[in-house]
């Protein structure tokens, strides 16, 4: 491992966290499509108009980061570095263990896009209640929601 | 009940495509952007004169045309500007730049990441950091947002 590639480790965590910095500015925003639907539109890509341009950094061939964003959701694709076929194995395995209780971590995605390796996905208004859809604006009606089916039916 | 005898093709007409608030992006003839000069800006490379280097790379983007080669080339062209620099000179090469051109930069620097090559990744970090402290996060913000890119 020659000194100058440590050197690229700082500024290309730097570059990542500003450009998630820009990417992450989301908010609430309603399907267009179906009404009462609430869906992250980075995932849907039904409508051109709300998807922002998809931007790679990348600190080599092998290590990068794709974010695509959109108004109410951000997609951050990570590929780690795997020198060879024991680090290969390794990452696939311990992936597929986080990925298959993506459940439980809220944010992340069940499979990895193309190319990359692990999926980080979040939403405006979407993390509280994952299974129950439309309109996010109520504090007053996910507790009143919450009283009905009790506390740990999340 | 007879049957009509006219078609039901009318179900495989596709609504949303006649939608008279549907988004469209705009189509410029972009067909005479040919990107920077090339010829220029070797020579201007050769002769070590950078800055001007740097400036003339970023007249002309190619933004608007379809065309594919022109803008690989105009990348390429870019990224050999950006190497020539010398780590120290970067900041002031950032400096002499607009609001724009700063934009602009920003463009080709995350285009350059999609391609990483031999030391490429290495320089253009060491230019987003100088590039993002000249222009903040809403040059990052610019480039996520532009509807045609570079």
């Amino acid at each position: 491992m020659s000194p100058f590639l440590n050197t690229t480790l700082r500024p290309y965590l730097n570059a990542v966290r500003a450009t998630l910095q820009a990417a992450l500015c989301l908010e609430n925003f309603s399907s267009q499509v179906v009404e009462r639907h609430n869906k992250p539109e980075v995932e849907v890509r039904s409508s051109k108009e709300l998807l922002l341009q998809p931007v790679v950094i990348s600190r080599n061939d092998k290590e990068k980061v794709l974010i695509e964003g959109s108004i109410n959701s951000v997609r951050v694709s990570i590929a780690v570095k795997q020198a060879d076929e024991i680090e290969k194995i390794l990452c696939h395995k311990f992936m597929r263990f986080m990925m298959m209780r993506a459940e439980n971590f809220f944010i992340l995605r069940r499979k990895p896009v193309e190319g990359y390796d692990i999926n980080v996905q979040t939403q405006a208004g979407g993390l509280r209640h994952p299974l129950h859809g439309g309109n996010r604006q109520g504090d007053q009606r996910d507790e009143t929601v919450r009283q009905r089916q009790g506390p740990y039916r999340c | 009940m007879s049957k009509q005898a006219a078609s039901a093709r009318f179900r495989r007409v596709d609504v949303d495509e006649y939608d008279e608030n549907k988004f469209v992006d705009e189509e410029d003839g972009g067909e005479n952007q040919l990107g920077p000069d090339e010829a220029e800006v070797d020579s201007l490379i050769r002769q070590g004169n950078l800055m001007e280097a740097l400036h003339a790379v970023l007249k002309n983007p190619p933004i608007n045309t379809k065309n594919q080669n022109v803008k690989d080339r105009a990348e390429g062209l870019v990224l050999k500007v950006l190497s020539s620099f010398k780590s120290s000179d970067i900041e002031k090469g950032v400096q002499s730049l607009d609001k724009n051109g700063v934009d602009l930069l920003m463009k080709y620097i995350y285009k350059g990441f999609e391609r990483p090559s031999e030391n490429s990744s290495a320089v253009l970090l060491q230019w987003h950091e100088k590039a993002l402290a000249a222009g903040g996060v809403g040059s990052i913000v610019r480039v996520l947002t532009a509807r045609k890119t570079v």
